[in-house]
């Protein structure tokens, strides 16, 4: 039996192209870019831009959106490169992933409590309340499938963790390209139903975690 | 292991040679029964290799492998006994030695054996036949196609794995 595993010893070592460096967040960049591509080219033909994207673009409210999304899905991809490897702690990243829905959440209550009562329903919920999650949803989802394609070509002995994460990064980079869709205006609108879409997509990927198994 | 993802094969296959001894150390105490502690130790050794790209540079390389050996260990016990041991099992039964069975059994499997194979490429189905049949060592069936032994190997292994996946049952749609 041993026999058997030295013949295998020398043939895997004897096939042994160089590894290039950071191999790993390599190929996690590319299932999320892939991903992404798909994502944008469904918010183009699904939703299409906002018209007045020249004009939003010089708000700080568009890059708040913006920004939160991204840099949460940003934060959570380097969290995801970690737990594709064996051995991998979420580490302290993980934790920094919360400050961006801290600084909106501080904003959104500021906000809040200077709008007089009858106009923070509307504030609350916007016109799209019951759009915003799903649509996150479906724009996010081929980002999720593009991670999940990357860290199952890798090692993640985590999965149930790594899946939710993978749905959380693609929630978040899914949500700053539906950024681009949508012309809600407010902090409080932001922090919930742009935070509750970003959920739904870690929900999912923690769901879909077992497509992460490998051999 | 940092030779190792340099593509430095010597170092690198004396380091897998340690490993296999910690892994047959760690599996002996905690392999589910009924499984085959060195077909695990194979295994860890396979992903070891083919995941290499996963192990940072700077971390404890015996974290990192027991982190996949753990894996593993979870994989085997998840799929239950049977499905880690059917295919590799089932493939190598068909290449038994005749007088293992009985003469109607044997031409069946005589039968079996040639739909099977046929399933296979030109190349990995002379290679069975050569190593797993007619009895030629490694080297003879290096030497008679041309290629070096490793690659018999690998071949052999190869076309003996599919031949596991796609009749092993268990393991189709898996993976």
């Amino acid at each position: 039996m041993s026999a058997k595993t030295d013949d295998l010893i020398q043939s895997l070592s004897a096939d042994l192209p160089k590894v290039a460096p950071r191999a790993a967040a390599r190929r996690v960049a590319l299932g999320l870019s892939l991903g992404g591509a798909a994502s944008a080219v469904l918010m183009l033909a699904w939703l299409h831009p906002r018209p007045d994207l020249a004009q939003a673009v010089m708000t700080p409210m568009f890059w708040m959106k913006f920004g939160y999304a991204a840099a949460t899905g940003l934060i959570l991809a380097g969290v995801l490169t970690r737990l594709a490897k064996p051995a991998a702690r979420p580490g302290v990243l993980a934790t920094v992933a919360v400050a961006p829905f801290a600084v909106v959440a501080l904003m959104a209550v500021g906000r809040f409590v200077q709008t007089p009562p009858e106009a923070q329903h509307a504030l609350l919920m916007g016109h799209s309340s019951m759009l915003c999650p799903w649509r996150i949803l479906a724009i996010g989802a081929p980002m999720l499938a593009g991670a999940i394609w990357a860290v199952r070509g890798l090692a993640p002995t985590r999965l149930m963790l790594a899946g939710l994460v993978a749905g959380g990064c693609a929630g978040g980079l899914g949500a700053a390209i539906y950024a681009i869709a949508c012309n809600e205006t407010s902090a409080p609108f932001l922090a919930i139903w742009y935070t509750l879409g970003m959920m739904a997509l870690a929900v999912t990927g923690g769901l879909a975690s077992r497509l992460m198994r490998w051999r | 292991m940092l030779a190792g993802l340099a593509g430095e094969a010597e170092p690198y296959r004396r380091l897998l040679n340690e490993l296999s001894g910690l892994l047959r150390g760690f599996y002996a105490r905690r392999c589910p029964p009924g499984v085959d502690a060195e077909d695990l130790v194979q295994e860890t050794l396979i992903a070891v290799h083919t995941r290499r790209a996963t192990y940072d540079v700077g971390q404890p390389f015996t974290a990192w492998a027991y982190a996949i050996a753990r894996y593993k260990l979870i994989d085997a016990l998840r799929r239950g006994r049977a499905h880690l041991r059917a295919p590799q099992e089932e493939a190598d039964a068909l290449f038994a030695p005749p007088e293992l069975r009985g003469g109607a059994e044997a031409a069946m499997a005589a039968r079996d054996l040639e739909r099977v194979l046929a399933d296979l490429p030109e190349r990995s189905r002379a290679l069975i036949r050569d190593v797993k049949i007619t009895g030629l060592s490694t080297r003879e069936a290096a030497e008679k196609h041309g290629m070096t032994e490793s690659a018999v190997k690998v071949a052999v292994h190869r076309g003996l794995k599919a031949l596991g996946g796609k009749y092993g049952g268990s393991d189709v749609g898996e993976d």
